[in-house]
């Protein structure tokens, strides 16, 4: 190497920084283990028994949500509509396989079809016309919601007839984790994979990550983005058919309310609220933190009314902490120039 | 984005504005005439006093969130918010034992502080309201829970829950009603008559010019947060006393209705455009479109449906409408508008949007 | 001299000719490059460089003339064209995404893959193999969140190289740099024209230039003036070239009754933006504030009238102490600023030219606070008849007039507070000839009154023209000063580009 070769003298911040992100996946595990030891000390009960499985097949429904928002959050957008797009496809599925006395296949692919049609309007809607995701989603949440009203017509799926087979799938385990929870994590895996090392992840990361940029190097944003809400409705059609295994009974009012605690688990899960930075393994490991958290609180003896301003603690208390991070390397740049003013004060 | 129908630039702003708010009200004129035509029932007093009744509390709070989104920030905790103050309201009255006056003005406070942290976590902290009202949704929500559990308050005074129900003598007015009209005044006003109001519209418009302006942006989104959560409080005492209950699910997703409202009334959600005229037109059609679907014996889940729509609506159509004026103007010759000059040259504000 | 194997021409300009609205930023320019050296294209602000560098980015269009590229014609008017026809723009700071790393950053949306996997292993050792080939010690695993200018820099060329580029534009790469880390950067462009690429260097720094190029271009008022290998030339004739207009326009200053300080600046810092600038101006003086762009000239502005802080020194106003970070107490002091860029920072673009005229009076207006339309248009009446400001209607939109007209509504917001100090940042940047000397009769008449002007500008005609005081700013720096009689174009260019030396040689 010839010429003035100046060692970078950022590569040691780099490596932390880096380190950092990484680092959020291992304290969140830690997080995790802390949570789940310190409740176990106090009530042993917690984890006795059935208490691990309950967690994970309360984790299935949370967890593949998250799994399908991670991309679309990533890419700097929000989709609200989830929660109302798994009680539809919770309802439409059993509605159609009920009476044909189909089985969990056809289920399935029902759920998938109805969450992929909503994503796709939510994507079409944002991607398209540049509308604020969040005016979009939060208009389709209602007007999903508002649709399975109708649509139910005050009706309800009571375990007596919902198909065996789906909730066998809620009860059963492989290798004693539910099965209901290996299908949140195949997903998971999978997305995991698509989002590292196909261009359609990478894009949305940088999508996420600088907008304008991502156009001028010629990314199709419409594109992608359309996919990344395509995913996240698919995702939430199949957690309609987890749901079904997991409880057992479906109205109109199934889920309802719960696209906040999903978005609580992301962004607890490490998924930077402003895009561009997350996986999804970290926002998996989100939404079962919160349900252990959830679980813990009760097990340890607080009211578990308390748990929903809980979450809206950890929330605010994850996007300040995005926020801190920020804001330490951008104080670091500003360090770098008051040096080369510095520098230059000092040739003269 | 004021203009619907038109955006041509060289058009005074009075003759856009004029545009939008009499298509509102044209709107609402159409409602009350097919309402008329296909209801018996709807043309009585009784129907109109629940008219305004139900909006009370969307009209409260759709006041200073005009203010709010104008100046380019949102709160999406205001139903957490009348959630939260009548909890605390029933709470104090009830098992505090307070008088039932100073239960009101605490919750009340309640709302503001609520609307302090939001401001702080937002104009200080510089948070980004979105993401911090997303969060507060869901604390203010789960403090309201918390406080309260699976109880509900619903023993007050006479004379307090007829405020909330009855209507003035034998009129079809209800009660609240002059309260409500007070505060569109107030807010018409602050709007569009005072320096604050400029100010605000300046913020939403251009923040760094509003800088250079000398106008201390903090300070004006952190007075329209607690603005917007006193006045949720508020809306939280008339909710508890128009329906005689506090407890922790009062209003959920009021929010939505809210928004969907402000928007509707022509406030563009990037901000710096709107009046509050608009937004009341867009209430008052609400309003009416809720009670032609009661009347009708549609479920009010099913009028969700209705606004998810018009939250859609309000914000498609101007931007599809510029669109396609865009593209008229395109095809007319790009002369008439020329970029100024290379250096300060004008960014394009859109970006055209994937491929 | 610098290094290169000079041989066929790669890209011809000739005869472009470029207009925006009323301003014509290119005149007949024409470039010619070939491939391995290192192309000096040089002038002051506003002389054209800028605008031909955005023709070759893909970012404007030519009205009229010819671009070819390896004999081929160049297709204009896309980044993304531009890009892979050949041409990269590395810019002063470039527009990396912090999220991902350094390789992804170098290979983004063409990353290697083996069927529909990105090959991560592979990404990372291209990209380390580009590194060194450019000498420089970077991770290619680290993210670009926190990477100092300069080495985002690198990475932007390590991205053309990949993109096996043949010609590189750098705008101004040196001006955030540090002496070492521009040491590294001219190595760098050795390197590169070494490999047979053109690298095009646009830049102030005189002495950089003589120091790595072996072409130079010289522009001004958006024509080609020179164009000269840089050993048969020096950095008084290159200053020359730059200046060397003749000075036929008229301006109409009048003599103004020179009083007592109004503004008086002491030893103000801001760590990361200027040092140690101490200035002052009386009432009834026009004190120009000349030097580049990015030299810190507005930024000073900007910390005298609060809008951003700074670290220490203080700003007297009328014999006061001026409290920073406190527009608001500046403007009621009778302080007021009139700002470089009026789109982003001077006007509320939809709003009407009413309410932007009377933005600064609000509260002189109000009564308790209540104001009305008619208030507004009644002041703005005013203004227009002495400003004679060209608009349809008072409560149009004021992005519905031309950019003069725009200014001038600007300049009577400002006026109508009847500050006792004006501080005009670039006030006729962008605007036609007939309304840039009503611009300066307006400044000229406003110092009559009284006034204390401060004018930043980069056009040397305007400053000669109009100042009776100099200031020079070099990089965050005061180099000279020097009223009126003893200015000339060349003097200021000098302290401008900090060529200390030839100053103090013409210094008598």
């Amino acid at each position: 190497m010839s010429g003035p070769t100046v060692p970078a003298p950022t590569t040691t911040t780099a490596g932390r920084a880096r380190k950092l992100i990484n680092g959020r996946i291992a304290s969140l595990f830690l997080i995790l283990a802390l949570a789940i030891g310190i409740t176990a000390a106090v009530n042993p009960r917690f984890l006795g028994g059935s208490g691990l499985t309950d967690l994970l097949i309360g984790s299935a429904v949370i967890g593949i949500l998250a799994v399908g928002l991670t991309p679309v959050v990533i890419a700097r957008h929000i989709d609200l509509s989830i929660a109302s797009t798994t009680g539809l496809s919770a309802y439409v599925t059993l509605s159609i396989v009920v009476p044909n006395g189909w089985g969990l296949w056809q289920s399935f692919a029902i759920g998938a079809g109805i969450g992929l049609l909503v994503g796709t309007v939510n994507g079409l809607l944002v991607a398209g016309l540049n509308i604020p995701s969040l005016v979009v989603t939060l208009g389709t949440l209602s007007i999903v919601r508002g649709i399975l009203y109708f649509y139910s017509d005050a009706g309800r799926f009571t375990p007596d007839v919902i198909p065996p087979s789906l909730i066998a799938m809620g009860l059963d385990t492989i290798l004693d984790i539910p099965i209901i929870f290996w299908i949140t994590l195949g997903f998971a895996l999978f997305a995991a994979w698509w989002m590292r090392y196909t261009p359609v992840g990478r894009d949305l990361y940088a999508i996420g990550s600088n907008p304008p940029a991502a156009q001028l190097v010629g990314i199709n944003i419409f594109q992608r983005t359309l996919l990344a809400f395509m995913w996240s409705g698919l995702m939430a059609g199949i957690a309609g058919v987890l749901y079904i295994g997991q409880f057992a009974f479906v109205d109109a009012s199934a889920f309802i309310n719960q696209e906040l605690a999903v978005v609580t688990a992301v962004v607890v899960g490490g998924v930077n609220i402003f895009g561009g930075s997350g996986t999804i393994i970290g926002a998996l490991l989100g939404a079962l933190l919160i349900r252990v958290i959830a679980g813990g609180l009760v097990a340890v003896g607080v009211d578990p009314f308390w748990q929903q301003a809980v979450n809206g603690v950890l929330l605010i208390t994850a996007i300040g902490l995005d926020r801190i991070l920020a804001l330490r390397s951008q104080a670091k740049i500003q360090r770098i120039r008051e040096d080369r003013v510095e520098e230059q004060s000092w040739r003269e | 984005m004021t203009g619907l129908l038109m955006r041509g630039a060289d058009k005074p702003k009075s003759v856009r504005r004029f545009t939008w708010d009499v298509t509102i009200y044209l709107i609402l004129a159409a409602v009350l005439l097919v309402g008329f035509a296909i209801n018996p029932e709807f043309g009585t007093a009784f129907n109109f006093s629940a008219i305004l009744a139900n909006m009370g509390e969307i009209m409260l709070i759709a006041m200073p969130m005009t203010l709010l989104i104008i100046s380019g920030e949102i709160d999406l905790s205001v139903a957490s918010i009348v959630g939260l103050s009548g909890v605390v309201f029933g709470y104090t009255y009830y098992f505090g034992g307070v008088p039932i006056a100073v239960a009101a003005a605490l919750g009340i406070l309640t709302g503001a502080l609520c609307g302090a942290l939001n401001g702080f976590l937002v104009a200080k902290l510089a948070l980004g309201s979105l993401a911090v009202t997303i969060a507060t949704l869901a604390l203010f929500r789960g403090f309201a829970t918390a406080i309260l559990g699976n109880e509900s308050v619903a023993e007050y005074p006479e004379a307090w829950t007829n405020f909330g129900y009855d209507t003035i003598g034998t009129s079809f007015i209800p009660r609240t009603f002059p309260l409500i009209v007070t505060f569109i005044l107030l807010f018409a006003v602050l709007a569009h008559l005072t320096s604050f109001g400029r100010r605000v519209y300046g913020i939403g418009q251009n923040v760094e010019a509003a800088r250079f302006a000398a106008i201390s942006v903090t300070t004006y989104k952190w007075i329209l947060f607690i603005l917007t959560g006193t006045m949720s409080g508020v809306a939280g005492i008339v909710y508890t006393l128009r329906f005689s209950t506090a407890q922790w699910d009062n209003a959920i997703g009021l929010e939505l209705a809210v928004i969907s409202v402000v928007l509707l009334g022509g406030v563009s959600i990037f901000g710096g455009i709107g009046s509050i005229w608009g937004v009341v037109g867009a209430a008052l059609l609400f309003g009416t479109l809720e009670a032609l679907f009661n009347l009708q014996g549609i479920s009010p889940n099913v009028f969700t449906v209705v606004t998810g729509v018009l939250l859609i609506s309000a914000v498609v159509i101007p931007v599809a409408l510029r669109r396609l004026n865009q593209a008229r103007e395109f095809r007319e010759g790009a002369k008439t508008r020329i970029p100024v000059d290379s250096s300060t040259g004008s960014r394009p504000k859109e970006p055209s949007g994937g491929s | 001299m610098a290094a290169g194997k000079a041989s066929g021409e790669i890209l011809l300009v000739r005869n472009a000719n470029k207009r925006f609205g009323g301003v014509q930023a290119l005149k007949d320019a024409k470039l010619t490059l070939r491939d391995g050296e290192i192309h000096a294209l040089l002038g002051e602000n506003g002389a054209g460089k800028s605008t031909l560098v955005k023709v070759l980015a893909g970012v404007h269009r030519l009205d009229s003339g010819t671009v070819e590229l390896n004999g081929k014609p160049f297709i204009q008017g896309s980044p993304r064209a531009a890009m892979e026809q050949g041409i990269t723009v590395i810019y002063q700071e470039p527009s990396l995404f912090p999220d991902l790393s350094l390789a992804e950053n170098v290979f983004i949306s063409r990353l290697p893959r083996k069927g529909v996997a990105i090959t991560w292993a592979q990404t990372r050792d291209e990209t380390k193999k580009l590194f060194d080939e450019l000498g420089v010690d970077l991770n290619p695993e680290r993210l670009a969140r926190g990477l100092s200018i300069a080495d985002q820099q690198v990475v932007e060329i390590a991205k053309a190289l990949s993109l096996d580029a043949s010609v590189i534009l750098m705008d101004e790469p040196t001006a955030a740099l540090t002496s070492s880390e521009v040491a590294r950067l001219m190595s760098v462009m050795r390197k590169l024209a070494e490999r047979g690429k053109c690298v095009v260097f646009v830049s102030h720094r005189l002495d950089e230039v003589f120091a790595v190029c072996s072409e130079v271009t010289v522009m001004r008022d958006g024509e080609t003036v020179a164009e000269s290998p840089i050993d048969k030339t020096s950095i008084s004739e290159v200053i020359k070239w730059m200046v060397g207009r003749e000075l036929k326009e008229m301006f109409p200053k009048v003599d103004a009754k020179v009083g007592a300080t109004a503004l008086e600046v002491k030893s103000l810092n801001s760590a990361s933006e200027f040092k140690d600038v101490s200035l002052h101006v009386k009432k009834g003086e026009i004190v120009a504030l000349a030097g580049l762009v990015g030299s810190g000239r507005s930024e000073v502005a900007r910390a005298i009238f609060g809008v951003d802080p700074y670290d220490s020194g203080e700003v007297i106003l009328n014999g006061q102490k001026l409290p920073p970070k406190r527009p608001k107490t500046s403007v009621a002091r009778g302080l007021a600023l009139v700002p470089e860029d009026r789109r982003q920072q001077g006007l509320f673009m939809i709003s009407s030219v009413a309410r932007n005229v009377a933005m600064e009076m609000l509260n002189r207006l109000s009564k308790l606070g209540f104001i009305t339309n008619k208030q507004e248009i009644n002041l703005t009446q005013k203004w227009q008849e002495k400003l004679q400001i060209k608009y349809s209607d008072p409560r149009a939109p004021v992005e519905s007039l031309s950019g003069g007209n725009q200014q001038k509504s600007v300049l009577a917001k400002w006026l109508a507070t009847d500050p006792d100090v004006l501080i005009v940042d670039e006030p006729t940047r962008g605007i036609d000839v007939a309304t840039k000397a009503e611009v300066h009769r307006l400044l000229s008449q406003s110092a009559a009154d009284g006034k204390a002007v401060l004018m930043i500008s980069s056009e040397l005609p305007e400053v000669l023209g109009m100042a009776d005081r100099i200031y020079v700013m070099h990089e965050g720096r005061l180099t000279a000063e020097m009223a009126r009689n003893e200015a000339t174009q060349e003097k200021i260019m000098f302290a401008a580009t900090g060529e200390k030396v030839a100053v103090a040689g013409k210094k008598r």
